[in-house]
């Protein structure tokens, strides 16, 4: 699984790693603050024969490229043209339904994403598939963008390559090049009316994006990784800080459509009050669409031993024979590391996300480096 | 759409504008990616492909369950291994291709044959040298781009090989049926060509004559054949100058740069 | 990828056509409605030992609703293990754990096929995060353990049509189960674990068409309400009040928090309801 991949830590650096990381302010081995993210490289709109596309490079090298591919596809449940026909009647009462019933189906979106070394169905690449495409239709809205008439709909196909071998864990990365890349997604432009066969404007130039550009309020979800070492929190955790890490939360935001425009639209309506209003509610107002745990790799990590067990530096017992073993093997000695067991607390959960839907936070920030990516 | 061959007779212009020997736009970059071992990317037309060389390194343990013949053999000399992963977008109409797909193996297998070649692998015995490739985009010739590519990114790499292997296709202007006895040879076929016209792949090593890789996929009269082969040879010096250049110059800005240091017996090195 | 190592159908296959019958209809109108109070959760039956030649086992049945054609879930487990690790694999200095979580081809509506789907792999690496934090993984290096669990019946009402019942929601309701199934069969396996997890799910529904309130409840069945907007699963310690495994996604009103942690509150009520049915029935086996 990509999460747990090894990594090549004794359990010396392992220890002295977490103990660093639990310090007040914690010190992480690339001397980032706590909430800073890795710098990174974007590109949008590489790959002309795509619907949209994006490329993004963190620092730490780790590359991956989104694709976006849309076909028209025939809405299951209107098939034959008899059946239409027939169904005369029904269709005049669905006339009236039609516009205010717009539905999406999580089908007419589908994701792959595809890791050098691993397996298209290692579980690990479902996973990340999984978390990615839950964050994405998490609200329902993103689905009825799709929707053309009551008979056809656009197939999404959305094709994330990373192109480094993983080096840390890709989530974010393919989270937010994936965002680009919808970012970026463009569809023709339906010249057809109602429920005749779909007929679209040739002229590409002419096509709307998929989410309007201009307008704060619809953008694609974004998803963080954070994690907690002892009372800290850290956002956008290396390899290594990963294999020390007591909890590992992947976090999808969206922003909050409706809030955001209401405080935009009075601020314009006001004019001058622009500002104040701008003051009072610094950054976006965030929406929480989904919450996954991510196995951390810390529990797979080699323990180290404590020199009072241990037979080689002199200390001669056989410990593990005596009834007490187990207790000894629960004690936790400084400065030896023992992989974590159990879980984390809910609070400490709760901490997280809060963390991340802070206004003004983390996610505010990436968000606004991602809008700051210019399209074409 | 059926490709119009007639119109070539009168204007010696092939369906894009080029005549029977030009190449199509190479525009290739090395060292793409920080992290990476050896890395590149390139584009001949419309096809688009990018390379990631990891190693010479120890095989991993994922790796450790290979049959009992390549694993005698990879303690001589280091594997090359080679994975292609054709994008799903990658196409006109979107098509997921599976790791197992046998054209997919076929590639690999043959650039990894190529490649092994022409890299000094009994250098780095008990390795593996693995090359990953992506295809974002094709138009014809993805089998020439990949091993030029992957040529790029062993360079960057710094595996030593004894030369560039460097490939381009090479067609003929007209069909296997209509039989034309007169029908000239052309350079680098496009996606259109490729679909209707006879072609073949080849790779040779450097500027010399020695063939590294050649393939042949479809019908064609014996007699067209050499012709072919000469073309296809002589648009490989081609491509090599190219490749070379593109080598070249970014070597020459990493010295300016100062991320490198200028070998020794590179005294006469252009640095203007 | 295509299964080639059966008979499947033909490849041009057409859908069959639905009949819709006027008891689809009739059954329409009087939606079952939940009537368990929100903080409950539904009876379930547990028992170990049910497979005798693997290490534990362990099945699982949630009662049904009480409505015609609509099953309850039927989760069956089995471990097999700690056994050693095969001579090619690297040292290990933990337990490895492999957990298959399945549906049988019968379980839901729409037939699965034999080959894990993606869904079936996400319920799997889903299980593992959960059942990983329990387990005392040092006390068995080099040695493996596998988890398979196969959902002979999943939670759905056969009558609602395909685009009514959002079967994503149904998910979480197996993962529940099928961690409430595998911490049983590991205690009967007799693997060490720091305590006995159990899963439990809450989510915030809205009946009562556009003007109704969206209210919190726990094992929700997605059939009794109209719509669910959030839900949340969660794997619970009671004993050291932890969570191994959290799953929460939905669409939240608004960015309030508060809604978010009463979700996960609720959330881990229910797995102490359940956990209460796990303890007592390893203690019939104890007995």
């Amino acid at each position: 699984m990509a999460s747990t991949q090894h990594v090549l830590l004794s359990p010396a650096e392992l220890a002295y790693l977490h103990e660093a990381l639990s310090l007040t302010p914690p010190i992480r081995p690339d001397g980032r603050a706590p909430m800073q993210f890795r710098p990174l490289v974007a590109e949008t709109e590489i790959l002309p024969g795509t619907n949209g596309s994006a490329r993004i490079c963190f620092a730490d090298g780790t590359e991956a490229i989104v694709g976006v591919k849309a076909e028209v596809e025939r809405t299951r449940g209107y098939h034959g043209d008899e059946q239409e026909e027939g169904g005369e009647e029904e269709e005049e009462g669905g006339e009236e339904r039609r516009e205010g019933e717009r539905e999406g189906q999580g089908e007419w979106v589908e994701l792959t994403v595809e890791i050098p070394g691993y397996r298209d169905d290692d579980a690990g690449t479902a996973f990340l598939a999984a978390m990615l495409s839950e964050a994405l239709l998490a609200d329902g809205r993103f689905a009825k963008k799709l929707w053309i008439s009551r008979r056809f709909h656009w197939k999404l196909f959305l094709d994330i390559l990373l192109i480094s071998p993983p080096l840390s864990y890709p989530l974010p990365l393919l989270s937010l090049t994936t965002h680009l890349a919808l970012l970026s997604t463009r569809l023709p432009r339906l010249k057809s009316e109602g429920d005749e066969d779909p007929f679209f404007d040739d002229d590409w130039a002419a096509a709307p994006y998929l989410y309007p550009q201009g307008t704060t309020t619809t953008r694609p979800p974004i998803t963080l990784l954070v994690m907690a070492v002892g009372r800290n929190i850290i956002f956008d955790p290396s390899k290594e800080e990963l294999a020390v890490a007591d909890v590992v939360l992947a976090v999808s935001v969206g922003e909050a459509a409706t809030n955001s425009a209401s405080t935009k639209g009075k601020g314009k309506a006001i004019g001058g009050m622009d500002i104040d209003s701008a003051a009072a509610q610094p950054g976006r107002s965030l929406r929480l669409l989904s919450v996954r745990t991510v196995d951390p790799p810390s529990r797979v990590t080699p323990p180290g031993m404590p020199n009072a067990t241990n037979s080689a530096y002199g200390v001669a017992v056989s410990v593990q024979k005596q009834p007490e073993a187990r207790t000894v093997e629960a004690q936790a000695v400084e400065g030896v590391w023992k992989a974590p067991r159990g879980g984390a607390k809910p609070a400490v959960m709760a901490a997280l996300v809060q963390k991340v839907l802070e206004r003004g936070g983390v996610a505010d920030e990436v968000l606004d480096a991602l809008e700051a990516v210019e399209l074409g | 759409m059926p490709l119009d061959t007639s119109a070539y007779s009168l204007a010696l212009l092939r369906v894009d504008g080029r005549r029977w020997n030009e190449l199509r736009r190479i525009h290739a970059q090395i060292r793409t990616q920080a992290a990476a071992d050896g890395s590149s990317y390139l584009e001949m037309g419309h096809t688009k492909v990018m390379c990631v060389v990891t190693g010479p390194s120890e095989p991993g343990p994922r790796r450790g369950t290979t049959g009992g013949a390549a694993a005698g053999a990879s303690k001589a000399a280091a594997e090359v291994a080679v994975s292609v992963v054709v994008a799903g977008f990658s196409s006109v109409d979107r098509k997921k291709r599976g790791r197992g797909d046998k054209r997919n193996l076929e590639l690999q297998s043959t650039i990894s044959n190529a490649l092994a070649a022409s890299l000094h692998t009994h250098l780095f015995p008990h390795s593996v040298i693995q090359v990953s490739l992506h295809v974002l985009s094709q138009d014809g010739s993805l089998l020439a781009a990949l091993i030029n590519a992957a040529t790029l990114a062993c360079v960057d790499a710094g595996i030593p090989m004894t030369d560039y292997v460097v490939a381009c296709t090479a067609g003929s202007t007209s069909t296997y049926a209509a039989g034309d006895e007169s029908a000239d040879p052309l350079l680098d076929l496009n996606h259109q060509e490729e679909q209707e016209l006879p072609g073949l792949t080849v790779a040779t090593l450097g500027e010399t004559d020695r063939v590294a890789v050649l393939v042949c996929e479809s019908r064609v009269q014996v007699g067209r054949l050499e012709g072919m082969l000469a073309v296809g040879v002589d648009g490989c010096k081609q491509v090599r100058e190219i490749l070379d250049r593109v080598v070249r110059e970014k070597g020459k800005r990493m010295v300016l740069e100062g991320t490198v240091v200028k070998g020794e017996g590179l005294e006469d090195m252009d640095l203007d | 990828m295509a299964d080639r190592r059966r008979v499947n159908g033909p490849v041009g296959a057409t859908i069959p056509p639905v009949f819709e019958d006027e008891e689809v209809q009739t059954q329409e109108t009087q939606r079952v409605t939940r009537s368990r109070a929100p903080n409950g959760i539904r009876k379930m039956y547990l028992k170990t030992g049910v497979t005798p030649s693997a290490s534990g086992s362990a099945y699982l049945e949630i009662e049904t609703s009480g409505k015609d054609g609509v099953s309850g879930l039927k989760l069956s487990c089995t471990v097999h293990g700690p056994r050693s690790l095969p001579r090619s694999s690297p040292f290990s200095p933990h337990i490895i754990l492999s957990t298959h979580v399945k549906f049988a081809p019968f379980a839901t509506k729409q037939r699965r096929g034999y080959l894990r789907d993606p869904s079936e792999r996400d319920l799997g690496t889903h299980l593992e995060a959960a059942l990983r934090g329990a387990i005392i993984a040092d006390r068995w290096p080099k040695s493996g353990v596998d988890i398979i669990i196969s959902i002979i019946e999943g939670d759905q009402d056969r009558e609602t049509s395909g685009a009514q019942g959002d079967d994503t929601w149904d998910m979480m309701n197996a993962l529940s189960g099928c961690i409430t199934v595998a911490s049983a069969a590991l205690a009967d396996a007799g693997i060490d674990c720091v305590d006995t997890v159990a899963g439990g799910v809450a989510a915030l529904v809205k009946d009562g068409g556009e003007t109704g309130t969206a209210r919190i409840v726990i094992d929700p069945i997605s059939s009794e309400h109209e719509s669910i907007e959030a839900a949340c699963c969660i794997a619970y310690l009671p004993t050291r009040d932890e969570i191994t495994n959290l799953w929460f996604k939905g669409d939240m009103p608004d960015h309030d928090m508060g809604i978010y942690s009463e979700l996960v509150q609720q959330g881990i009520q229910a797995s102490k309801l359940a956990n209460r049915v796990l303890v007592e029935s390893l203690g019939e086996t104890v007995k």
